[in-house]
């Protein structure tokens, strides 16, 4: 069975549904043109004329403006219909990217799910998904990361680099929580442990208590301790360390995104307000310092 | 394996017997949820005399039933963390409330709620700015060379810089839970703030938001203040004052200010990083802030359970200072229940009356006196002496204080 799944894994389905993403967009393409889907053989006068629908006629008069924008497409319709063949490749690309990404993350939770069982060992390392955050970072640094850090080109180079940035910058965010939260979550795994083996004591020792908030208070206690140890563990600092950095850069790239929409919009950024804010504040204490009184409002 | 015999009928029981009595726990929960409840906070009744910015400045009458008032007022300086409503958290508990029925004359500072322009402030600009400001208006206003400081956690370390920077306009200094010496790995405060790259927060996000605050206070104690503080909630939630002495408390926590981004950038840098307020190489404003000059009287109260500010923190003040007058108090109590508590309700605020009423007495024959000595002549350390097996394990005793309102 696992064979099956393996061979049903991204070199077996990902060509398939390639292929029809392909042909879809393909026909798309070719309806655009006028053709009729394959199977649809025009019969009538009527069905020969070009049935170029609204939407298209729409796209094709617009698309001068679309190619002025991006400086490299031409002008004419054709050419405007085989650059839409060509989007699709490019859909179809970063697609394959995921679904391999997609495959890769399925065989490791395969893996685990196939570690349930094995002992409390096996499932220590795996139960919150350890491998699998590995898998991902690895995955996102190998694929995602590279076709978020291709050269921008043309007019709107500056803005597509500033959602890149953002995106990646977002991604490495995700990544910092994660395994911040993974890391704050290892006490309680291991307190659990350390409650089932002092359960087991008591009842060798025949001191188990018939009261359940008994246990939670010992639970909560060892909880305290564990977490008291994981605080000042270097291996948290590090996390804590990322996390912090990491927040602090998506922010960073989120809000030059925003400032440029904000600029559009002919609305003070941040960093207008931040620079304006600084102007008064050096104004301010310039002030102060040579008249030698204070602005203050006494109520008295 | 080995199988573990667990009496699960008599669990079983017991949990039966629980789900009757949280059947009628829930029914009474919800009368007192759906009722009034009285969760305001800060109700001493208080004015404003000055505002700059986003700065105000309270003032409490002192009552003038409780007898005789001292002469000097005293100015309360909190931190910029959280709010200054913690020292008036609810009537009969309410340290301001207490230091005005000890006959002071009280101001309090309310630093208000930084915004985005306040970014650029830095400490000098919160000592020799908006202090600076405040306590020479309350000089002017009663018409005196100099008042009594006391400051709380942050607002005590700004209260040592500006004892140190205007000595002659502090009578009596009083520090309260206040962190002088970073260097220690004994609070996680202390441990986190060493490896954070205070730069790059600070140009991500100028003001240092309250929530991230919030977050890290958290951090300090997840398993108590995450879980069992909650837990404890629920099991009382049909106490109508547990319930509303906890909504007060979550009231507090969660009311926190963003800091200042340079101030942020300057304490972490400076204090925790560099530890230079210690060792008398702070600058201010290009000020060296030097201990050697705070030569008033100077009272040092912390906690021993205080895992903000643990003991390691506070108690080289005294070493380091000028003043031949000091002494340090330790109350077997943590970072917030020194004024919360209502065990602490009984130690701090009666000794902050006696100590400067002794020395708003010695001050007065001194004057009398012109040959008279300076007011004490030794240092002077109080401590408790109850083991802390009294109070449980330090961590319990710790997670505590923070999570159950009235503890």
């Amino acid at each position: 069975m696992k064979e099956d799944e393996q061979k049903a894994g991204p070199e077996a389905l990902s060509p398939a549904w390639l292929r029809a993403a392909a042909d879809f967009w393909g026909i798309m393409a070719k309806m655009a043109q006028g053709e009729a889907p394959p199977g649809k053989a025009s019969s009538s006068q009527e069905d020969a004329r070009p049935p170029t629908p609204e939407w298209g006629q729409s796209a094709l008069e617009k698309w001068p403006f679309l190619s002025f924008l991006m400086q490299t497409a031409p002008v004419s319709p054709d050419s405007f219909l085989q650059g839409m063949e060509t989007l699709p490749e490019v859909f179809l690309k970063m697609a394959r990217l995921g679904w391999e990404g997609y495959f890769r993350l399925q065989q490791q939770w395969l893996e685990q799910i196939d570690k349930v069982g094995q002992g409390a060992e096996a499932a220590k390392s795996d139960i919150f998904g350890r491998d699998t955050l590995k898998a991902w970072t690895e995955i996102y640094g190998q694929n995602f990361r590279q076709v978020l850090s291709l050269p921008q080109l043309g007019l709107a180079r500056v803005y597509q680099e500033k959602l890149a940035q953002a995106t990646g910058a977002f991604s490495l965010f995700q990544e910092a929580m994660a395994e911040f939260m993974q890391v704050l979550y290892l006490p309680v795994e291991t307190s659990l442990e350390v409650m089932k083996a002092r359960l087991e004591e008591l009842g060798r020792e025949g001191n188990l208590s018939d009261d359940f908030k008994d246990y939670y208070d010992m639970w909560i206690k060892i909880l305290e301790g564990h977490y008291m140890t994981l605080l000042k563990a270097p291996g948290y600092l590090d996390s804590l360390g990322n996390i912090l950095i990491a927040s602090g850069n998506f922010k960073v790239a989120r809000q030059e995104l925003l400032d440029d929409i904000l600029k559009t919009l002919q609305i003070p950024t941040y960093k207008d307000l931040d620079e304006l804010g600084k102007e008064i504040y050096r104004l301010k204490k310039k002030v102060f310092a040579k008249s030698g009184k204070k602005v203050e409002k006494p109520n008295d | 394996m080995e199988f573990v015999k667990i009496p699960l009928d008599r669990i079983l029981q017991k949990m039966a017997d629980h789900a009757e009595k949280m059947q009628d726990r829930l029914q009474k929960a919800k009368d007192v949820l759906l009722g009034s409840l009285d969760t305001e906070i800060a109700t001493t009744p208080c004015e404003i005399l000055y505002e700059e910015d986003r700065v105000r400045l309270k003032h409490y009458k002192p009552l003038s039933s409780t007898g005789p008032t001292l002469k000097t007022p005293l100015l309360v300086v909190y931190a910029l963390v959280n709010r200054e409503t913690l020292l008036d958290l609810q009537p009969g508990r309410s340290a301001v409330q207490n230091l005005v029925k000890e006959g002071l004359d009280v101001y309090m500072i309310d630093w208000g709620y930084a915004t985005r322009k306040d970014r650029y402030l830095t400490i000098d600009d919160h000592v020799s700015g908006f202090m600076n400001n405040i306590v020479d208006f309350i000089r002017r206003r009663h018409r005196l060379p100099g008042i009594n400081l006391m400051g709380v956690c942050m607002g005590g370390t700004f209260s040592i810089m500006y004892a140190a920077l205007y000595p002659q306009k502090i009578k009596n200094l009083i520090t309260t839970v206040t962190p002088s010496n970073f260097d220690t790995d004994k609070g996680l405060l202390h441990i986190w703030a060493k490896g954070i790259d205070a730069d790059r927060i600070t140009e991500a996000y100028g003001n240092i938001p309250g929530d991230m605050l919030n977050i890290a206070f958290l951090l300090l104690n997840p398993a108590r203040l995450m879980i069992d503080k909650y837990v404890g909630f629920m099991e009382n939630v049909d106490n109508k004052t547990f319930v509303e002495n906890f909504v007060r408390m979550e009231r507090w926590i969660f009311d926190s200010p963003d800091i200042p981004g340079e101030t942020f950038r300057q304490f972490i840098k400076d204090c925790y990083q560099r530890n230079l307020l210690i060792q008398g190489k702070l600058k201010l404003g290009g000020r060296r802030v030097d201990l050697q000059k705070i030569t008033m009287p100077l009272l040092n109260i912390y906690g021993r359970y205080d895992h903000l500010v643990p003991p390691e923190a506070c108690e080289l003040l005294t070493q380091r200072v000028g003043s031949k007058d000091v002494e340090d108090v330790r109350l077997d109590t943590g970072h917030i229940g020194i004024y919360v508590s209502s065990k602490s309700q009984k130690e701090l605020v009666p000794k902050i009356g006696r100590w400067l009423r002794e020395r708003d007495k010695v001050a007065r024959e001194g004057r009398k006196k012109k040959d008279s000595a300076a007011p004490g002549t030794a240092r002077k350390v109080t401590r408790q002496t109850k083991p802390p097996s009294a109070r449980g394990q330090k961590g319990t005793a710790e997670g505590k204080e923070n999570t159950r309102a009235g503890e």
